[in-house]
């Protein structure tokens, strides 16, 4: 299959800090999620990707259109769906007139054809009730799904999610995954998180980057497998451990290498998450 | 589904040619021109301009419009819808800025420079919103059947530029200063420059640069004696509009467009070409033209006999010696003796010299049974006409008129306000200081009548009795009321009146 974003050892550096080294991917339909922790390059990669900043070397096409080209970063633009990590609003736009906005930036040009395509992804994600409404008096999670409509208008075959579930609560973030994963049916979703449980219920794909690397690209069950015998239970924290926290019932749950006859335990996406971490140098937290 | 990091090859590459995004333009274009049509300061400046415009439409010249004038009229109050323009357009320049939606917004397909267009072009339909109220405030003048006189099309102009300007410099400032209190701040400024370039010490030139230019005279001219650079000033505002506007999309990207140049080039070249234009004058030709029309009116006036007068106007005002008629008919009708037939000439007079750079009184006619009319009507100026015309009729000279201080005041007050449909509403308008008793300056054209209070009193009883009763009194002692030095003791006397208690000295 002929891949939809097919990127060759980007590299970027802000002044002397490395954002991106040497990255490559490709990116086929479905949701890739980008794990990371902060300062691992995850929103200086997607804003490369989205055509916000340009990489200092490296190449990268969407469906074929480079974008180091004036004409080739228009076709990827009008192609390119995307939401900030934190996106801003006109609060004086009605939820309705902010997509529309954004619709005829992305020169959906045709009044009653655009209209109609703003209905149909406010409703998408459950705003079709409130698209009058300024976008000042909506909720957090409400303005994100406002985001996430004009990040869907024109219905673009690449879409890129820079940390969406950030500041929901758990019911706005099992929702928005439900708009995450539909918007994954039949375009190419690159999303950026720090939670792990939205890599393991939506993407097919996970890429771990840290210090601006590529450190994991494979499956959420390949990553979860990385930690296969290397979890286990104690009464105490493990010294060896290279994490360990208590849990609910009182025992240590140990994430490394463990002592002989250790009581191990079913490995999850993330106890794999910070052991790529670990191997990749990056300070784990638990 | 993959996604892999070993092995990427470098990426095929498609090559497209990009689509021109300006329907894009044109859609956000409508769309940003909607927004600023619904803008609280926009519809509050409206609301205050519409409003003006009609309580000004039963106002102008008295009913009887002279359209050289109402073209004029049209350009102060869009003003103030230009200046709402100015704020809101500015703030929704800003507003990507202001609500930290540039990286958002950054990646979608429309570029910045074609942005700034939109701004732009979204100032249009507000300047032809204003065009067309300015286009009914004139038409609906015209229409009148009182108008007179000629439009200027460049002076009709000038409103809906001025909006079109204010909307260009909003965008320009958002582009250079994007701050919100840029807008508000230029606007001081622009209050400020228009205060000093339109002070009476700054030079004729300098007043051109601001968009409205003011008159300090009142006075109605012939159009073809006005002499204001209309057109130029039309060709500057408009030439000022692109180059601001056309700086506006230099700073936003367009710099690397040669048609974006080469326009900015023009466009500065038409603001210059305007500049001068305006700043020349007024031209020889026209000032020779004020000059005649001043000192020797009869070289350009077309004349018409009817009864006993002869009506001599400007050809413009053609139309309005049918008004002149029906007050002088009036006039003579209520006259004894040889009033109703002596010969008239009502001419009408205008002092040009100093085109609408003041006012300046007529001086009374040198002629004998000349009556000078000017070039208003309507209102005060219509009894004060009907008093001028009795005042020939009875001294037989104009010029005659300062000198009449005694009782003859009563017989040209009454002749000249007894056919008129309202004779007390029309001596108050006549006097200076809109009473009905006592003494009173007696407004004219040309000289002043002095009213004593003695002659307010016999004049007031006069007009108490039955028209046709007064009519009969008045004309069958005729030759006694008119002559010279009779006492207003006497013309009470006359006329089988109360002889009057106020005092009968002119000052």
């Amino acid at each position: 299959m002929t891949p939809t974003v097919s990127a060759s050892g980007l590299s970027l550096h802000f002044g002397r800090t490395r954002a991106l080294d040497d990255v490559s991917l490709r990116l086929s339909p479905g949701v890739t999620g980008l794990l990371g922790p902060n300062g691992a390059g995850k929103t200086t990669l997607l804003r490369v990707l989205a055509t916000a900043v340009p990489a200092d070397r490296g190449a990268f096409t969407v469906l074929g259109h480079d974008p180091a080209t004036s004409g080739g970063r228009q076709e990827v633009r009008r192609r390119l769906g995307y939401l900030p990590q934190t996106p801003g609003f006109h609060p004086d736009f009605s939820a309705f007139e902010f997509v529309d906005y954004v619709a005829i930036l992305k020169e959906l040009t045709d009044r009653t054809a655009r209209h109609r395509e703003v209905r149909r992804v406010l409703d998408e994600v459950g705003l079709g009730d409130v698209r009058g409404k300024r976008v000042k008096k909506l909720s957090g999670g409400m303005r994100q799904r406002v985001a996430l409509a004009a990040a869907l208008v024109g219905d673009p075959e690449f879409v890129v999610l820079d940390e969406p579930t950030v500041g929901l609560d758990p019911e706005q973030r099992m929702r928005f995954r439900e708009l995450i994963a539909r918007a994954g049916e039949g375009r190419t979703v690159l999303l950026s998180t720090h939670q792990t449980e939205d890599v393991a219920m939506l993407c097919h794909r996970v890429v771990v980057l840290a210090d601006g690397a590529v450190r994991f690209d494979g499956t959420p069950a390949e990553l979860t497998a990385r930690a296969a015998g290397r979890v286990w239970s104690s009464a105490e924290r493990d010294a060896g451990a290279k994490a360990g926290w208590r849990t609910g019932t009182g025992s240590f749950r140990n994430v490394g290498d463990p002592p002989a006859g250790a009581d191990l335990l079913e490995p999850t996406l993330e106890d794999g998450y910070l052991l790529t971490l670990d191997g990749a140098g990056a300070e784990v937290t638990a | 589904m993959t996604a892999t990091t070993t092995g990427v090859p470098s990426p095929a590459v498609t090559t497209t040619a990009p689509r021109p995004s300006w329907t894009a333009v044109f859609a956000l274009a409508a769309f940003e021109g909607r927004r600023l049509l619904l803008r609280v300061p926009v519809l509050v400046a409206f609301a205050v301009y519409l409003a003006w415009t009609v309580w000004r439409a039963h106002r102008v010249g008295d009913g009887h419009p002279a359209l050289q004038d109402v073209d004029r009229a049209t350009q102060g109050a869009p003003v103030l819808v230009g200046l709402a323009v100015l704020l809101s357009v500015h703030q929704a320049v800003l507003r990507s800025r202001r609500y930290d939606t540039e990286r958002h917004l950054s990646v979608l397909v429309v570029p910045p420079w074609r942005r700034t267009v939109a701004h732009l072009l979204s100032v249009v339909p507000v300047t032809l919103l204003v065009a067309v109220c300015v286009g009914v405030q004139f038409t609906w003048q015209a229409l009148k059947p009182t108008a007179v006189g000629h439009g200027s099309p460049a002076e009709l102009l000038v409103g809906p530029l001025s909006v079109l300007l204010f909307g260009a410099f909003g965008v320009l400032l958002g582009r250079l200063l994007p701050v919100p209190a840029a807008g508000p701040l230029l606007i001081v400024f622009l209050f400020l420059f228009s205060v000093f370039a339109t002070a009476p010490t700054s030079t004729g030139w300098s007043r051109w640069l601001v968009p409205s230019v003011g008159e300090n005279s009142s006075a109605t001219l012939p159009s073809d004696l006005i002499g204001r650079p209309a057109a130029w000033h039309a060709l500057y505002l408009a030439g000022l509009a692109l180059s601001v506007a056309l700086a506006a999309l230099l700073l936003s990207g367009g710099a690397r467009l040669w048609s974006v140049r080469a326009g900015a080039a023009a466009a500065v070249a038409l603001t210059l070409a305007g500049a001068w234009g305006q700043s020349r004058g007024v031209p020889e030709e026209t000032a020779e033209a004020r000059v005649r029309a001043t000192v020797a009116p009869e070289k350009t006036q077309r004349c018409v006999a009817r009864d006993a007068t002869t009506y001599c106007a400007f050809p413009e005002w053609g139309p309005r010696t049918g008004d002149w008629a029906e007050v002088v008919d009036d006039v003579r009708s209520l006259a004894g003796g040889d009033a109703h037939e002596r010969p008239l000439t009502v001419r009408q007079r205008i002092e040009a010299r100093y085109g609408l750079d003041g006012d300046a009184a007529l001086a009374a006619s040198p002629h004998p049974g000349e009556v000078t009319v000017g070039t208003s009507w309507g209102g005060n100026r219509t009894p004060e006409f009907a008093v001028a015309v009795a005042v020939v009729l009875v001294t037989g000279r104009e010029e005659a008129s300062g000198a009449v201080c005694d009782g003859r005041i009563v017989p040209v007050m009454w002749t000249a306000l007894a056919g008129r449909p309202d004779p007390v509403a029309d001596l108050r308008r006549v006097r200076l200081d809109d009473s009905v008793t006592g003494g009173a300056i007696v407004l004219s054209q040309t000289e002043t009548l002095q009213m004593t209070a003695a002659h307010t009193e016999v004049l007031r009883a006069l007009l108490d009795l039955p028209r046709d009763e007064a009519a009969a009194r008045v004309k069958a002692n005729w030759a006694e009321l008119t002559a010279p030095k009779v006492t207003t003791q006497r013309v009470a006397q006359v006329l089988g009146l109360d002889a009057p208690e106020g005092e009968d000295a002119c000052q």
